[in-house]
């Protein structure tokens, strides 16, 4: 049984750290710095600090811990619950911790590991790994990071990194902080999964190194942190079941849970995700393929039996509904060159689109089970998109996006009107076998509503975005009810409120449909053990 | 009815560029696509048989091994079937030496055909000069700029609407002929996925030098009339001020004082 | 043929490195020569220790010699009811005499037409030597099959060293079926033309979008012939001329040699409307103009500036604009004084046709764009907010009391 130790990090002069003071200041000239991608009206920041290292960071947790202040992280601010918007207090921008610092290759778990500071952005980290050029690493590394980098570039096959949020401007270090997911989740996992060793800097001011599968809870459910300082903390797990769903809600727990799962996913409440070692896959080419059928109901069938079918394997499966693709068609005939695509066939009522694992170069192929399940749910191969080729595999990636974008825009364009409007997606996502469950659920009660929807989303995971286009204040309030509906159900079904976005500062509502009131005291157990002066991100899954 | 369509792969331009220490062209990373005037004169193939089904249309391209994938698209988009002129003897061709080898094919392995389409220009060489040579070699009438055709005639005439300077016109010949194609859909076409997995099943023919009954001085680089002597980075233009835009007002003042001061207004 | 003396290399990799093909490898210590070899040279005086050598195959002198003079094709077009020569023929004229003198042959124009052929004074007040005129009713408008003919002909009769054409839509249709007639060889769209010591015509042209420059020769074919991309060359000036000479050339011809039949003709500019390919000032519209509509604000400032319409080839693609009007390597080069580019990026084949531009703007929201690099002043920001300012101010200024 592995001790857990923290470290103490060296002494720095906190009077030289670069701040920017006074609420004013910071509202006039940095007022990028206090808002995120959620919109949430923020209630300003006395102190802007900008740490380029663990020891800085330490510094500024020490001074602020003397002095009482809150700290709220800050790293590409793309998140959309909030989760960076400070409430007052100290801001920390994340953002000078961004080289990659090593990568090596793992022998016994046969993968390749890259080691990064948080504030790398998610797409600069997968290009980079795909190129297999790090800018700088070469420079800064020791002898034997360069000798890593050396055999990764002459390695033939080509490294991703699979966690793909649709937001791929986030920062590493959030991606860890709340578990991010995307549609390739579907095959790969979720953030979790592909997280090797963090290193987090707590409230004290300490470092605590964590590799996976090194520390794990006992069977009481407990982890004993030693401090340097001699003071030892215990930390007693929450006891309830995690939703057997990709999930962004809420605290992990499980029995023996490794303790680098009780960091990843927590939103920042228990410390500052420094550095982090990832592990990257194997890129295959792949075929991208937008499926049409006739009707939400077959398209939904189709997802059911592709799933049971285990010779194929998606990369991720994601949905477009019948009033989806009647949005597209509007946007293609006043603007074709944005969708890019050919016009959506008349009789395509919805589409499945997803990846297959293709070799353009063989020449056998059997796609014969594919054909199958495509015929029995109504439709055929022939009704289909399908491309290959780099440059087109991009333009299905912009085809996904164009329609967040467009309801966006519509909400961005109603706004004007209504100025209380706000974008209303659902983030609820069901384990495998409610899938059918949910769907009928959601259409029955948004056709009985008679608001403007569509549906869109990880059909994979069983998370769709329901997306409403409230017209009237009444029609929104409406909205907001049936989502709370809506969320009822998703997790009577075993499901979670979050599958991606998490909680932050404004899904709190939801949150307690989810986690009882006793499931969430035991996470704010967690939250006072390990940062008992409530210092860091304020408001982020328990409300103040 | 016969419709050849020749094609070639070319480097995605766009991706291309230059070491700026060796002044010469970095080839990795560059992908590999297929010609996209070329494209359009298969979109105008394509229209032709959907219009007469009964149609036989021929992809043919000369080129290196790798150029088997732009053909692949070419099947995938509905083409019949594809030919390769593939054979080291036929390297280093320029337009001349390129158009002959295609002629020649045209002649020994398709023997008959009743139209020719080709892509305006290819974006690596844009010469646009290898359609009017085949046509030459091949004695038969030319069309240039081309954008749209009729048949008329029971296939035996055709009309085809070409771009001139001055805006468009529509010429009339007999078949066979040959017509480049300067102008396709806005959208690039996507194949579905049945029609990606029936051109694997599609005959993709591969034709060496000995196959065709021509010469090997005639070919290649040893068959070609023009040498590249000299490659060099261009000239590149000193950069100028960047002014900051983001007001309105101060951005319209610069331009006025620039033009200006350089006696435009 | 490329050879490497493998005693002398040391396999360095320079010439690895150097070629623009990926034609020479260094392999087990030595460089070996690929299937793709265009003979460029590039290795060639690259090498450190003068390892690679070329061997071109080599034409009698006397051969070659026997052609002798620089033709030059006055391609004319229709102004109200004569044929006179094209502004292009200026820029052949001046880049031709100075060919022709270093050749020391004469400049020869060759123009076919029928009565209506006029303007042919000019030309020998800009530096030709003589004109070889054939006129004849059936060649009053340019059709391919009877210039081919009658070029072939007049080639085959006078023999001359060197032949160009104007790369214009006609040129490019005409040089390559003669070459193709005459088994010659044939470079396009040059923005070079030089010779070299061994007086053959080097001719220097874009290639890979405008990427890089290459350097072409015809060896062993007579004449050499090239297609000069139009407004890159100076306009010849005009001279006090040595001497005027007209040669007719005779020739019958009959309607059943041109195959091609014009049944439709549709002219997008109107009446009277210059080519863009003239104008001092252009005003030209990219991607970054979001929608057609917008395309009133560059159509305004055209106007405020005294200036002509034009975009990139992305518009042109969407139906904004007509073909007439795109700029770039698959439209037109254009040569104005002024150059303003509306929400163009600026990729390599935009670039290539205003390499002859005098002075470039840019406006673009993108800080990136490769326009802002070969541009004499870049405005970094939104050109829908900035132009409705800008006009305002020009007319302002317009109408301001001096």
């Amino acid at each position: 049984m592995h001790e857990i130790t923290t470290e103490t990090l060296p002494i720095v002069d906190f009077s030289k750290l670069r701040c920017i003071k006074g609420y004013d200041e910071l509202c006039q000239h940095y007022e990028l710095y206090l808002c995120d991608e959620s919109r949430l009206a923020h209630q300003g920041a006395e102190l802007l600090f900008f740490p380029s290292n663990e020891a800085e960071i330490s510094a500024i947790f020490t001074e602020m811990g003397k002095r009482g202040i809150t700290v709220t992280l800050s790293g590409a601010r793309t998140g959309l619950v909030g989760g960076a918007v400070p409430y007052g207090g100290a801001l920390v921008s994340l953002e000078r911790l961004n080289k990659v610092l090593g990568i090596g290759y793992d022998a016994s778990a046969r993968e390749w590991i890259v080691r990064a500071e948080c504030g790398v952005l998610l797409r600069d980290l997968n290009n980079w790994a795909m190129k297999k050029t790090f800018p700088g690493l070469y420079e800064r590394a020791s002898n034997e990071t360069r000798a890593s980098l050396k055999h990764y570039k002459e390695t033939k096959e080509i490294f991703f990194y699979p966690p793909d949020p649709t937001e791929m401007g986030a920062a590493l270090g959030g991606t860890v902080a709340t578990n991010a997911s995307g549609a390739r989740t579907y095959r790969y996992g979720a953030t979790r999964d592909w997280v090797r060793k963090i290193r987090v800097i707590l409230a004290s001011g300490e470092a605590l190194e964590i590799p996976r599968g090194k520390y794990f809870a006992t069977p009481e459910g407990e982890f004993t942190i030693a401090h340097s300082t001699g003071v030892e903390t215990t930390v007693k797990i929450p006891q309830y079941t995690m939703p057997q769903t990709k999930n962004a809600a809420g605290i992990f727990s499980a029995p023996h849970m490794d303790l680098i799962d009780l960091f990843i996913g927590s939103e920042g409440v228990f410390g500052a995700i420094t550095e982090i070692e990832i592990a990257l896959q194997k890129w295959e080419s792949p075929v991208s393929i937008v499926q049409f059928f006739s009707s939400d109901e077959k398209a939904v069938d189709f997802v059911i039996s592709l799933r049971k079918e285990k010779s194929i394997r998606p990369e991720f499966i994601e949905f477009y509904s019948s009033h989806a693709l009647d949005l597209l068609r509007k946007k293609q005939a006043a603007d074709p060159k944005v969708v890019g695509m050919p016009p959506i066939p008349d009789d395509a009522r919805s589409a499945i689109f997803f990846d297959l694992m293709f070799d353009p170069e063989k020449k056998e192929h059997d796609y014969s089970r594919l054909e199958e399940i495509v015929i029995s749910c109504g439709s055929s191969l022939s009704r289909s998109w399908a491309a290959y080729e780099l440059r087109d595999l991009q333009r299905f990636k912009d085809f996904r996006h164009v329609l967040p974008e467009t309801v966006n825009s519509i909400i961005a364009e109603r706004k004007k009107e209504m100025p209380e409007l706000h974008k209303l997606g659902t983030d609820f996502a069901v384990p495998d076998r409610a899938l059918q469950e949910i769907w009928e659920f959601y259409k029955s009660k948004l056709e009985a509503a008679g608001i403007e929807w569509l549906a869109f989303g990880h059909i994979g995971n069983n998370h769709f975005h329901i997306n409403l286009l409230p017209r009237s204040l009444n029609e929104m309030e409406h909205a907001l009810s049936l989502y709370r509906e809506f969320a009822s159900k998703a997790v009577s079904l075993g499901g979670t409120i979050s599958a991606e976005h998490g909680v932050g500062k404004i899904k709190q509502e939801f949150f307690s449909i989810m986690f009882s009131d006793r499931e969430r005291d035991e996470m704010k157990a967690v939250k006072r053990a390990l940062d008992p002066d409530h210092m860091l991100n304020p408001g982020n899954l328990f409300a103040l | 009815m016969k419709v050849i369509v020749c094609v070639k792969q070319v480097p995605e331009i766009a991706e291309v560029q230059i070491d700026p220490e060796t002044g010469t062209l970095i080839r990795e990373g560059v992908d590999s696509i297929l010609n996209p005037f070329c494209e359009y004169a298969i979109e105008m193939a394509l229209g032709i048989k959907r219009q007469h089904p009964e149609t036989e249309t021929v992809a043919m391209s000369m080129g290196p091994f790798q150029a088997k994938a732009a053909l692949m698209r070419c099947l995938e988009m509905g083409i019949d079937r594809a030919i390769l002129l593939v054979d080291k003897r036929f390297a280093g061709a320029d337009t001349w030496a390129t158009a002959l080898t295609l002629a020649e094919a045209i002649i020994a392995i398709e023997g008959c055909f009743d139209l020719i389409l080709v892509g305006k220009q290819a974006i690596d060489g844009d010469t646009a000069q290898v359609g009017p040579e085949i046509s030459e070699i091949l004695g038969i009438p030319e069309i240039m700029y081309g954008v749209g055709l009729e048949l008329r005639n029971n296939k035996k005439k055709i009309r085809v609407t070409r771009e001139i300077e001055t805006g468009n016109e529509i010429v009339e010949t007999k078949l066979p002929c040959l017509i480049s194609v300067s102008k396709g859909p806005m959208i690039r076409s996507i194949s579905s996925f049945q029609e990606i997995l029936d051109a694997r099943n599609k005959e993709l023919r591969l034709v060496t030098a000995d196959d065709l009954a021509i010469d090997d001085d005639k070919i290649g680089l040893k068959g070609s009339f023009t040498q590249v002597v000299k490659i060099f980075p261009p000239r590149v233009k000193k950069q100028g001020e960047i002014f900051d835009g983001s007001d309105a007002h101060a951005a319209a003042h610069k331009l006025t004082d620039f033009l200006s001061s350089r006696r435009f207004i | 043929m490329l050879s490497v003396d493998r005693d002398k290399c040391t396999g360095c990799n320079i010439c690895e490195k150097v070629c623009p093909f990926g034609a020479i490898v260094v392999i087990d210590g030595k460089a070996q020569v690929q299937d793709n070899c265009t003979l460029c040279g590039a290795c060639v005086t690259s090498c450190p220790v003068g390892a690679l050598s070329i061997e071109r195959r080599q034409i009698p002198q006397d051969e070659l010699d026997a052609f002798s003079g620089v033709f030059i094709w006055g391609e004319c077009e229709q102004r109200a009811e004569t044929l006179i020569p094209k502004k292009v023929v200026r820029e052949l004229l001046s880049q031709g005499r100075l060919l022709a003198d270093k050749l020391h042959q004469d400049l020869t124009v060759i123009t076919l037409g029928d009565h209506r052929l006029t303007g042919l004074d000019s030309l020998f007040a800009h530096g030709a030597n003589r004109v070889i005129r054939c006129q004849h009713k059936l060649l009053g408008r340019y059709e391919p099959d009877s210039f081919t003919l009658v070029m072939s002909a007049i080639i085959t009769k006078y023999m001359p060293a060197v032949f160009l054409f104007g790369a214009t839509p006609n040129g490019r249709e005409l040089a390559p079926r003669i070459a193709a007639r005459l088994r010659l060889g044939l470079t396009a769209d040059c923005t070079g033309l030089d010779v070299n010591e061994d007086g053959q015509l080097v001719q220097t042209r874009p290639a890979f979008g405008g990427n890089i420059m290459a350097s072409i020769v015809s060896p062993f074919t007579r004449p050499q012939m090239a297609t000069v991309r139009p407004n890159v060359f100076p306009l010849a000036q005009p001279n006090k001329p040595k001497k005027r000479r007209i040669d007719d050339f005779k020739i019958s011809l009959s309607k059943a040699l041109t195959r091609t039949k014009v049944v439709a003709t549709h002219r997008l500019e109107a009446d009277g409307e210059a080519s863009i390919e003239d104008a001092d000032v252009i005003v030209s519209a990219g991607r970054g103009c979001q929608n057609k509509e917008n395309l009133s604000l560059i159509q305004e400032l055209a106007m405020a500036l005294g200036g002509a319409v034009a975009g990139s080839r992305a518009i042109v693609e969407l139906d904004w604009l007509p073909h007439t009007k795109q700029v770039g390597q698959s439209g037109l080069t254009v040569a104005p004084q002024l150059y303003i580019a509306i929400g163009i990026s600026g990729a390599i084949q935009h670039l290539v046709g205003i390499s002859s531009a005098r002075t470039i703007i840019a406006i673009n929201n993108d800080p990136d764009a490769p326009i802002f690099k070969v541009a004499d002043l870049g405005i970094v920001g939104n050109a829908l907010e900035i132009l409705p300012v800008f006009i305002r101010e020009l007319k302002n200024r317009a109408s301001a009391p001096k």
